[in-house]
């Protein structure tokens, strides 16, 4: 039972990421590249030689936070599609703060502040649609999603004014503060945030898995009005929940600031954006923490392997972006399913052909 | 004559046998009431009729004509429609619009454009034929759930239907609304229509209807004329099976004397706004089973959602020990030594798609011996609790570590029973504890309430089963239209005096 639906849990992840593989491969030799080697080159230089690893972990860190931020209240069934703008508050008053802070400030004391103002906005954003939706019953998942566009708009006017770094050619905050800044370890990318990712994923895992807390949001989940009946008060769930992910949001947006970008710019989160990626990879990872913890990593990968197809093939790294398009369309179709009616056809036809094989080899 | 006619029709879903070789016969120009309680299985055959549902095996005969109907359309087809307890009208558009909703009458018979002018005319020549009060320009959502009803009804119409089916037509009715329909539907059958109403209020079974057909557990236990039977008789052929408990109920623990819980002037209303409780008293004492009884949608459904913390009072007070616990939450009521059988297992006491270790602590999960102060629950005391109910409790797992979904009715009661019971109680709130469990489990569950009461505890005990009620009780409430009309002791009394109290008649 239990090998059974984890086995359904996996195929439903790793399909998706073969079918994109496979027709982003059959786009690579339209252009008249060897796919294979193509994604030779993808694949080893961010996960096989260890500089590339550690850059891959690098950008896993934000993404491991945001497909956290993301999974805490999807199994809730309550839909935060906010994390995105809620990263970006984070981000941007975390990046304020690091540039105003006094420069002597010890330096890990200037992180702790930073960290903690980013967390704080990012929970405190999340706050407003999670009381709409527990106390007046208004539909979380619109409330997020369209704060998203005032967020980021309001983001856009205090940065090119109120806060533009003015001796700058282009709109950005004012950079950070030395002291504020995570150091690289080595010739990597890699900072101390990654570790503070792990530290916050190693905390989540516990949560969702072993706590009260996730007990009770798993029977929210799946059962509302078990869940309200046995006593465990669902409106104030939301708010705890919706903090939880505001939070962690926040530090995504925070720690990015303060390991990579160190300014606030208007293209700060990239595109689609980590709080996007994060929805996709809480998908891929099926909203357990260490599914997304490996889904950050793939993702991540993905993204360190687009500079090196660039660098060592004529393939254009934008074949990165066509194959993520993919998967995020192959995650949406449910291949298979406990008790659907393709997940039993789709395993008979396996079973038959290894069956033949088997037959096959016997002769 | 019948103009329609069932024969032998059995519906199964899986193993459950829903309507089990049913008879019906309804004449033209009739209003035939089908009485049962809920679960017997009226909804099944209905949507049987209605096409909504395949039949197992049995036949339907419309107009002597035998007709095999797949789906609602072809229903209508045959002259068969349908109003539905929940309406389904698109609020946002008038009344005209909603009646002509899929059948819009054209300018020309290729034109794009609905010519509204006619369609309010037709539509308001069909009010005045059937003389409904209805303004066919006013918008849904503007309108009483009462003319919602009519503008259900008319849908059906419009559309040359001669046999219509009401499911629960008054559920949602004010009295006045109920009268208004009642008036409606006469002239319906005035003018030649056939009506069949789904219910369980026997008073208006008794007002509006010509037959009675009562359906227990997806049989047909009785048909009758409205004029030959009673409120009291109708009640009794719903409620009062004949099984024997083997059960014997005698007192082994002291009954103290002392309260253990009360209830004053409890009042609540639903959510359409109407008062489904009115000024409901009573008290338990320790070592002694209250039982509740009543024809259901008599307001017991809603007493346990107020006593076990799901639905708040307008008015009154509940104490346990002395203490004040009106409108407290579960988890607070557990603590105070509540234990709570709710009336929907799946919905409110199991949680179908967890596995079974975490069903067996719901509800007590913030228990220190399953949950550490850290806020981490502690799997290993868990899995034990669980092998332990499992164990004293006789509950049938296919696999220990599986979900609550793949028991059946009887073993998820128990997990239930066993969560509730091992918990140190002092009350015992107890919904239909019986409800669709195999006769080996009610015995069981029987002598786990008896043992329990023994222990000088205190039970409440709502059932619509009488001789569920009949048999375990030491005193017995009945309710009747949100009150309590009767207290009796169930060594001095039978289901007759019983049936008439569950009927709202006071002798």
């Amino acid at each position: 039972m239990k090998i059974k639906s984890t086995f359904v849990h996996l195929a439903n992840s790793v399909l998706p990421v073969l079918l994109a593989f496979l027709i982003g491969g059959i786009i690579i030799a339209m252009l008249g590249e060897n796919p294979l080697d193509t994604y030779g080159i993808l694949l080893s230089k961010s996960l096989l030689t260890s500089k590339g690893f550690l850059t891959t972990l690098h950008y896993a860190s934000p993404l491991i936070l945001t497909g956290l931020a993301i999974a805490i209240t999807f199994k809730a069934n309550i839909f935060n599609m906010g994390v995105e703008g809620q990263m970006l508050l984070g981000a941007f008053f975390s990046g304020i703060i690091g540039a105003y802070l006094p420069a002597g400030m010890n330096s890990v004391l200037a992180k702790i502040v930073c960290l903690t103002v980013g967390v704080l906005c990012g929970a405190i954003s999340a706050m407003l649609p999670a009381v709409l939706k527990a106390y007046f019953k208004v539909n979380e998942m619109v409330v997020t999603l369209m704060l998203n566009y005032a967020i980021i708009k309001i983001l856009e006017f205090l940065s090119t004014g109120v806060f533009r770094d003015i001796t700058a050619g282009y709109v950005c905050t004012p950079t950070i503060q030395k002291n504020a800044m995570f150091s690289r370890l080595g010739s990597s990318r890699i900072t101390a945030f990654f570790f503070i990712a792990v530290a916050a994923f190693a905390v989540m895992y516990f949560v969702m898995n072993k706590s009260k807390l996730g007990y009770e949001t798993t029977a929210i989940g799946k059962n509302p009005e078990f869940a309200e009946a046995t006593g465990m008060k669902v409106h104030k769930k939301i708010l705890m929940l919706m903090a939880i992910s505001g939070a962690l949001s926040g530090l995504a947006g925070a720690g990015y600031m303060m390991s990579e970008k160190f300014k606030f710019t208007l293209d700060f989160s990239g595109n689609p954006g980590l709080g996007w990626d994060g929805m996709l990879i809480a998908l891929l990872g099926a909203h357990s923490p260490v599914g997304i913890l490996i889904a950050a990593v793939f993702y991540a990968a993905l993204k360190t392997g687009a500079d090196n197809i660039n660098l060592y093939s004529m393939v254009p790294k934008e074949i990165v972006a066509v194959i993520q398009g993919l998967i995020i369309l192959f995650l949406s179709i449910k291949f298979l399913s406990e008790n659907s009616v393709t997940g039993p056809k789709i395993r008979s036809l396996f079973a038959k052909l290894t069956n033949r094989k088997a037959g096959r080899e016997n002769k | 004559m019948s103009i329609i006619q069932t024969v032998d029709l059995t519906k199964k879903f899986g193993d459950f046998t829903a309507n089990d070789a049913i008879n019906l016969s309804v004449d033209k120009q009739e209003i035939k009431c089908i009485v049962g309680e809920n679960g017997a299985g009226k909804t099944t055959l209905m949507n049987m009729l209605y096409g909504l549902l395949r039949p197992t095996s049995g036949k339907i005969l419309i107009r002597d004509q035998e007709t095999v109907i797949n789906s609602p359309v072809q229903a209508i087809a045959n002259g068969l429609g349908m109003v539905h307890q929940h309406f389904k009208l698109v609020h946002s558009l008038t009344v005209y619009e909603n009646i002509m909703l899929g059948t819009e009458i054209k300018k020309s018979k290729n034109s794009v454009f609905v010519d509204n002018k006619k369609e309010i005319k037709v539509v308001r020549e069909l009010i005045d034929k059937y003389k409904f009060d209805l303004n066919p320009l006013d918008k849904i959502e503007d309108i009483s759930v009462g003319s919602r009803q009519r503008v259900e009804i008319l849908k059906m119409l419009y559309r040359d239907v001669d046999i219509l089916i009401l499911d629960e037509p008054t559920a949602v009715l004010t009295p006045q609304e109920v009268d208004d329909l009642f008036v409606n539907l006469r002239e319906l059958r005035g003018q030649g229509k056939t009506i069949i109403v789904i219910t369980h209020k026997l008073r208006e079974v008794m007002e509006l209807s010509d037959s009675v057909t009562v359906i227990k557990q997806g049989k047909v236990v009785g048909n009758v004329l409205t004029k030959d039977t009673s409120e009291a008789e109708l009640a009794q052929m719903m409620v009062g099976r004949d099984v024997m408990l083997t059960v014997k109920n005698e007192q082994n623990g002291p009954v103290s004397g002392a309260t253990a819980y009360q209830a004053e002037n409890i009042c609540t209303i639903n959510d359409y706004g109407k008062e489904v409780l009115h000024n409901i008293s009573f008290s338990v004492k320790k070592g002694e089973i209250l039982g509740i009884a009543g024809v259901e949608g008599n307001g017991q459904s809603e007493l346990v959602k107020v006593l076990t913390g799901i639905m708040k009072t307008t008015k009154g007070k509940l104490t346990i020990d002395g203490k004040d616990i009106t409108d407290k939450w579960p988890d607070e009521l557990r603590r105070n030594g509540i234990g709570i059988i709710p009336e929907d297992r799946y919905a409110q006491g199991l949680c179908a798609d967890m596995s079974l270790s975490d069903n067996c602590i719901a509800g007590y999960h913030s228990n220190p011996q399953v949950c550490s102060k850290a806020g981490f629950m502690k799997r290993k005391k868990i899995n034990e609790l669980r092998d332990k109910f499992v164990k004293n409790f006789d509950i049938r797992v296919g696999s220990i570590d599986g979900s609550v979904g793949q028991l059946s009715g009887g073993n998820a009661q128990k997990v239930i029973i066993a969560r509730e019971f091992e918990s140190n109680s002092k009350l015992l709130i107890a919904c239909q504890p019986t409800r669709g469990v195999d006769i080996g489990s009610i015995e069981f569950i029987h002598k786990q309430i008896l043992a329990y009461r023994d222990r000088g505890n205190a039970v409440i005990l709502i059932s619509s089963e009488l001789s569920e009620i009949m048999s375990l009780s030491t005193r017995i409430a009945v309710m009747y239209k949100g009150e309590i009309v009767g207290e009796v002791n169930p060594k001095e009394t039978n289901t007759t005096a019983i049936g008439l109290l569950m009927a709202g008649i006071k002798n």
